[in-house]
């Protein structure tokens, strides 16, 4: 067991000394790197797509799509006419700067944003740095306003919360005040963003903050 | 990635997979022993298992000492909220850990003393790591909740895999997404050919009947088969 728990801390020094190695170059480059952590099943996808036709013309974007197998984001993402990548893990649980890396060697090399969605699962990618600028975690209505009590790493790991699918939030007991004061409890700079990607309530606050996030970055 | 690297994470991967095969061997044994039945209950976080849970022991509690392996990651909400249904709860805080494994089932069936006729274990919600572990359960247990989306079949391939039955759970919201139940179906049963499926809405109780009249048969026929074994 402590043997475990040694490589296990050997793994995360590493990673952590490639994530920061990797942050650093993409800032040379001019690439906005974002994670995109949730659950499986929460609306990573489909935020991605409405993100990027709102936000045509205004911001180059790209998407790095990590499953495990399977290709069907990756398609998607194409068809509306973005930049996309699909890496799989092979049954790995999460990213890890090495695996980003190497999927941002596949990409054009261009200033812009780029989104790294993460593998479905509320866990594990929290525990992973993989390089990027700002990390943004999804929950979505039907899971429940009780996740934060439940994976409170993902929620202190995460510079932003968008809590989605809230046109069905009259199918389910989901209190939104109660889902941020609970994120908030654990990480009090987190911003929430309530949006419905399908009906595309909420849209705008939550990609303001991506634009403004990307120009402070640009500036510091 | 440099070569290197991949490949001591594979050797290390190897030594734990063997050693978790032995101590599932084990928790085999010690229900063999005792003529228990574990159900491995795996889902997505929010999927339901804990409404699920509450389910199966209303309809189990009369006919069964049933006993709850709460595995959830670091909060007591669900531990309480199965007490309250009347069953054995024992919670379990796996740390950081995103999946449970045979040992620590082990450890957790010793704290029961005398183990309860049904075990449920709630694993950790999570679709990926705890697929990669046997922990020696007799049934595999997953739920897919219609919010998920019918592609999930898709991309968490392996979990669809290793389970031997299947509840599509929150029917009662299936007005409010596009979920495809054929086609979600027959991603799973070309994974899975063997996999029983069910519909169920633990919010409403509708299909629920038909799935835990199935369990209590299978738990019986499971419980007859060991004493057999045990007598011969």
């Amino acid at each position: 067991m402590l043997k475990v728990i040694e490589l296990k801390r050997t793994v995360t020094d590493s990673n952590d000394r490639d994530a920061a190695l990797l942050r650093g170059e993409l800032k040379e480059r001019g690439i906005f790197l974002i994670n995109l952590m949730s659950a499986p099943g929460s609306g990573k996808t489909t935020l991605l797509s409405r993100t990027i036709t709102d936000l045509a013309g205004e911001a180059a974007i790209g998407v790095m799509e990590a499953d495990i197998a399977s290709d069907v984001d990756a398609a998607r993402i194409k068809a509306l006419g973005a930049e996309s990548i699909q890496v799989h893990t092979d049954g790995m649980c999460h990213m890890d700067a090495g695996m980003t890396r190497a999927g941002l060697e596949g990409m054009e090399d261009r200033p812009g944003i780029v989104f790294l969605e993460n593998i479905g699962n509320l866990i594990c990618p929290a525990e992973f740095d993989t390089g990027a600028h700002k990390n943004v975690m999804i929950l979505s209505v039907p899971e429940g306003d009780d996740k934060p009590l439940k994976y409170p790493l993902m929620f202190t790991k995460s510079d932003a919360l968008v809590i989605t699918k809230t046109d069905t939030l009259p199918y389910f007991d989901f209190d939104i005040e109660k889902a941020a004061s609970r994120a908030k409890a654990l990480n009090p700079d987190i911003a929430v963003f309530p949006v419905s990607a399908k009906t595309g309530e909420g849209m705008r606050a939550w990609e303001d903050w991506l634009i403004s996030s990307r120009g402070e970055w640009n500036d510091a | 990635m440099d070569s290197n690297r991949s490949f001591d994470t594979l050797e290390v991967r190897a030594g734990l997979e063997a050693e978790n095969e032995s101590f599932a061997a084990l928790v085999r044994e010690r229900l063999q022993a005792e003529g228990a039945y574990l159900i491995n209950l795996m889902a997505s976080p929010g999927a339901g298992k804990t409404g699920t849970l509450c389910r199966i022991i209303d309809a189990l509690k009369e006919r069964f000492s049933i006993g709850v392996l709460e595995a959830d990651m670091d909060a007591d909400v669900d531990s309480r909220t199965v007490a309250a249904h009347g069953a054995a709860a024992l919670q379990l805080h796996t740390g950081t850990s995103c999946h449970m494994d045979a040992r620590m089932t082990l450890r957790a069936l010793d704290s029961f003393g005398k183990l309860p006729e049904v075990i449920i274990l709630e694993n950790v919600g999570n679709l990926v790591c705890p697929a990669e572990f046997d922990v020696g359960a007799d049934l595999r247990l997953m739920i897919l909740s219609v919010p998920e989306g019918d592609d999930k079949p898709l991309k968490y391939p392996l979990m669809f895999k290793v389970s031997d039955w299947m509840l599509i759970n929150k029917i009662d919201t299936a007005p409010a997404f596009d979920f495809d139940f054929a086609r979600c179906e027959k991603n799973v049963r070309a994974l899975n050919p063997g996999m029983r499926i069910f519909r169920i809405s633990a919010k409403t109780g509708e299909g629920a009947d038909a799935f835990t009249a199935a369990l209590e048969e299978e738990i019986s026929a499971s419980m007859r088969e060991k004493r057999e074994a045990k007598n011969a």
